[in-house]
C-alpha cells in the first residue's frame, strides 16, 4: 500500500520532473561570446569572434547542462579545449530568461506581447530584433512569470517552515496554512492584475498547455509538501485535487474583484477553504447516517404496521426517502475514503 | 526560330543531364565557399572575377523585368513567401532594417507597411487610455505621433546593382513610398556602412549569387547590433523525390522558355534554376551561419523546401 503511494509519487515527480528539465534534451546550449553590450568582456574576446567561437562548440558540450543548474543570472567560468579560460558566458537560455525578466516590468503597459518582450531586450542594450527569439504571442514570457512566482512561493514556504523548525514561530493550522500560501501567491499577480486575463487565455493555448498544467501541478504539491502532507493512498489526489480548485476559482474571483485590497477575494479564500474543511468533517457525520437510514428501512420491512394501507404509505415513504438519501448515502461513503484512518495522519480534520 | 529555339533547349538539356551525371564530389566542390579559384556559375565552373561580372550582367539584363517574371515564375507565389518572411521578422515601430540583394524593394515596401499598420493600432491603443487627459494634452500628443506614423523605423535597401536600384527607386516613387527608405549601392562581401548598426538584416533571394557566402554572413554579423537578427529568404532543396522530381521538371523546363517569352533572354533564368541547384541545402547554410558567429540558427521550410527561411541572432 505504501509502496504502492510512495510509486505513484515518484512517477508524479518524474512526469513534473521532465516538463521542468526538458530544455536538457534540446541540443547542447552553444556558449555565448560576450558582447560589449551584455556584459563587459576582456577586449581580446572581442577581437578574436570568429576563431573563439568555434572552439566555444568544443567548449560547451561537456560544459551545456551546467548552465540550467546554476542559479539564474549568474556568471561562470570554464575552462575549454587548449585551457582557454572563458569568463563571462552564459547560455542562450540564461540569456533569455534575462531578456523575459527585464520585459516583466513593461507588461503592465504593453501586456504579454511580443513589444514587452521587445522593451526588455532594449533596456539590455539588445536590439528590439531580439524579441524575434521568442513565439509572438508571448507565451514564453507569461510562463517564465508563473515560474518565478512559483520559486518565490517555495522559498517563502521553506523560509516558514525553517522559523516554525527553529521554534522562532508557531506551526499554523492546516488550514490558515493553506489560506496564507494561496493568497500569498496570487497576491504576486497584483501588479499585472490588469492584463492576467489575458494572460490566462494565453495559458490555455493547447500548446501551452502541458507547460501550464505542469507549473500548476507542481506549486500545488508544493504547499502540500510544506503543509505536511505524506498521505500515500487516494487521499493524496484528492487533496490536490481540492487545492486546484480552491486555487482556480479564487485566482478568477480575483480578475472580477474590484474591492479595496482584493478583500473580498480573500474572504472568498477563506470560505472555500473552511468548506473544505467541513466537507471531510461532514464525511464521517454522513456516513453514520447512511448507516442509520438503511439500519431504518431494513426495520421498516420487517415490523408490522396495524394497516395494510398505512403499511404501504409507510413503506412507501420510508423508499422515497431512501432513494433521496440514497445519492447522499453514495457520496458519504466515498467521502469516507478522504478521512483517512492511517494512525500516522497528524493533520486534523482533513 | 521557334526552331532554334527547340534545337537550344535540347542542346542545354543534354547539357544539364550531362553536368548532372558528374560524380557528386565535383559538384560540390562547387558550392559556395571557394575551393581555389573555381568557382561555379550556375553548371559551369568560371573564376571568381567571372563569377561576379557574370552575375552583374544577368541582373542588369533582367531588371526592368524582375518582377514580372518573379510573378510568372512563381505563379505569384513569391509575395505570400515575402509576406511569410515579414510576419516571421514581425518588426515593432523603431526597428532599423537592412535589405540586403533587395533592388527592387520588395522586403523594403513590405517592412513599411507592416511597421505602419503595428504602428496605428498602438496608437489606436494609446489613444483608448486617453479618456482622462484633457482636449489640450490629447491633441499634442495627436500632433506628435501624427508626423511619425513610421515610428522612427527606416529601410536601408543595399544592392551591388545599380540597373536594380534604379528599379526599385522608380517602383517606390511609383507606389508613394518616401520616408523611411534610403538607398545605398553596395557588395554584401563588403558593406559600407559601420558595426553595430541595424536591428535587423535580410537577404532574399539574395545569397544565391554572392561569390563568397561567407564573406557575407560576416559582414552580416558585423553591421548587426548586439541582439540583431538575420533573416535569409532563399531557394532550397527539396527533400520529398516526388516533388523534387516535379519541381526539377518545372524549373528546367518551363522557367528558361519563360525567360525568353517574357524577358527575352533564357540565358539569365537558365543561369537561375541552376544556381539554385548548386545552392546548399538547408543543414549546410544552417552551419555556415553558426560559423560565422550566430546562435538561434534555425531554418523553416516554405512549400516542402521550394523555399526556406533562416533566421539567426548576434548574441
Amino acid at each position: 500500500m505504501a509502496a504502492a503511494g510512495g510509486l505513484r509519487r515518484a512517477g508524479w515527480r518524474l512526469w513534473r520532473g521532465r516538463a521542468v528539465v526538458k530544455c536538457q534534451h534540446c541540443p547542447p546550449a552553444r556558449a555565448l561570446q560576450a558582447s560589449a553590450a551584455l556584459r563587459r568582456a576582456p577586449d581580446e574576446h572581442k577581437k578574436e569572434p570568429l576563431t573563439s567561437s568555434s572552439q566555444q562548440h568544443f567548449d560547451s558540450p561537456p560544459a551545456g547542462h551546467q548552465p540550467e543548474q546554476e542559479p539564474r543570472g549568474t556568471h561562470h567560468s570554464y575552462t575549454g579545449q587548449g585551457g582557454q579560460e572563458s569568463e563571462d558566458y552564459e547560455s542562450e537560455e540564461q540569456l533569455q530568461h534575462r531578456i523575459l525578466t527585464a520585459a516583466l516590468e513593461f507588461v503592465p503597459e504593453h501586456g504579454w506581447t511580443a513589444e514587452a518582450i521587445a522593451e526588455g531586450a532594449k533596456t539590455l542594450g539588445l536590439s528590439v530584433a531580439a524579441a524575434g527569439m521568442f513565439h509572438s504571442d508571448g507565451s514564453e514570457l507569461i510562463l517564465h512569470f508563473v515560474s518565478e512566482c512559483n520559486t518565490k512561493l517555495s522559498k517563502l514556504l521553506e523560509k516558514e517552515q525553517k522559523l516554525v523548525q527553529l521554534g522562532e514561530a508557531e506551526k499554523k493550522p492546516i488550514d490558515e496554512f493553506l489560506r496564507d500560501a494561496v493568497e500569498a501567491r496570487l497576491r504576486m499577480l497584483i501588479p499585472y492584475i490588469e492584463k492576467w486575463p489575458q494572460a490566462l487565455s494565453v495559458l490555455l493555448l493547447p500548446r501551452n498547455i502541458p507547460s501550464s498544467l505542469s507549473l500548476l501541478t507542481s506549486m500545488i504539491d508544493d504547499i502540500w509538501h510544506y503543509a505536511g502532507d505524506q498521505s500515500t493512498d487516494f487521499n493524496w489526489y484528492t487533496r490536490r485535487a481540492v487545492l486546484t480548485g480552491i486555487y482556480n476559482t479564487t485566482e478568477l474571483v480575483m480578475m472580477q474583484d474590484s474591492s479595496p485590497g482584493f478583500e473580498d477575494t480573500w474572504r472568498f479564500l477563506g470560505n472555500r477553504v473552511a468548506d473544505a474543511m467541513t466537507m471531510s468533517n461532514t464525511a464521517s457525520q454522513v456516513q453514520s447516517t447512511g448507516e442509520a437510514v438503511v439500519q431504518g428501512l431494513m426495520g421498516a420491512a420487517v415490523t408490522d404496521p396495524p394497516l395494510e394501507k398505512s403499511r404501504t404509505l409507510f413503506s412507501i415513504h420510508t423508499m422515497l426517502s431512501g432513494l433521496g438519501y440514497f445519492p447522499l448515502l453514495m457520496f458519504g461513503l466515498s467521502l469516507e475514503q478522504i478521512h483517512c484512518t492511517d494512525e500516522r495522519e497528524d493533520l486534523d480534520g482533513f | 526560330m521557334a526552331a532554334g529555339l527547340s534545337l537550344s533547349l535540347w542542346l542545354w538539356r543534354s547539357r544539364c543531364r550531362a553536368l548532372l551525371s558528374r560524380p557528386a564530389g565535383a559538384v560540390r566542390a562547387h558550392r559556395g565557399l571557394a575551393a581555389g579559384p573555381e568557382m561555379h556559375f550556375g553548371f559551369q565552373s568560371v573564376t571568381e572575377e567571372e563569377r561576379r561580372e557574370k552575375i552583374y550582367q544577368v541582373f542588369e539584363n533582367v531588371a526592368k523585368k524582375y518582377d514580372v517574371m518573379n510573378d510568372s515564375m512563381t505563379l505569384g507565389i513569391h509575395r505570400v513567401w515575402k509576406d511569410i518572411l515579414m510576419h516571421k521578422m514581425n518588426p515593432c515601430p523603431g526597428t532599423l532594417l537592412l535589405d540586403v540583394a533587395g533592388g527592387t524593394g520588395d522586403i523594403a515596401f513590405r517592412f513599411i507597411n507592416y511597421v505602419r499598420s503595428v504602428r496605428q493600432r498602438q496608437l489606436q491603443r494609446k489613444l483608448k487610455h486617453h479618456q482622462n487627459l484633457s482636449w489640450q494634452e490629447i491633441f499634442d500628443s495627436y500632433q506628435k505621433d501624427q508626423f511619425n506614423s513610421l515610428g522612427d523605423s527606416q529601410v536601408v535597401v543595399c544592392d551591388i546593382n545599380r540597373e536594380m536600384l534604379k528599379v526599385g527607386k522608380q517602383k517606390a516613387q511609383h507606389l508613394g513610398y518616401s520616408e523611411g527608405l534610403s538607398w545605398v549601392l553596395g557588395n554584401a562581401e563588403e558593406l559600407p556602412f559601420d558595426d553595430d548598426k541595424f536591428d535587423v538584416y535580410t537577404i532574399a533571394f539574395g545569397i544565391r549569387n554572392v561569390t563568397r557566402i561567407d564573406l557575407a554572413l560576416q559582414e552580416a554579423y558585423r553591421v548587426l547590433k548586439p541582439g540583431g537578427r538575420f533573416l535569409c529568404l532563399e531557394f532550397s532543396h527539396v527533400s520529398n523525390p516526388l516533388l523534387s522530381r516535379l519541381y526539377d521538371l518545372y524549373s528546367f523546363q518551363v522557367i528558361p522558355v519563360l525567360g525568353e517569352v517574357i524577358a527575352g533572354d533564357w540565358r539569365s533564368y537558365q543561369y537561375l534554376v541552376e544556381s539554385i541547384r548548386q545552392f546548399p541545402p538547408q543543414e549546410e547554410l544552417k552551419a555556415m551561419i553558426e560559423d560565422a558567429g550566430f546562435f538561434k540558427v534555425d531554418y523553416e521550410n516554405l512549400n516542402f523546401g521550394i523555399v526556406a527561411i533562416h533566421s539567426g541572432f548576434k548574441l
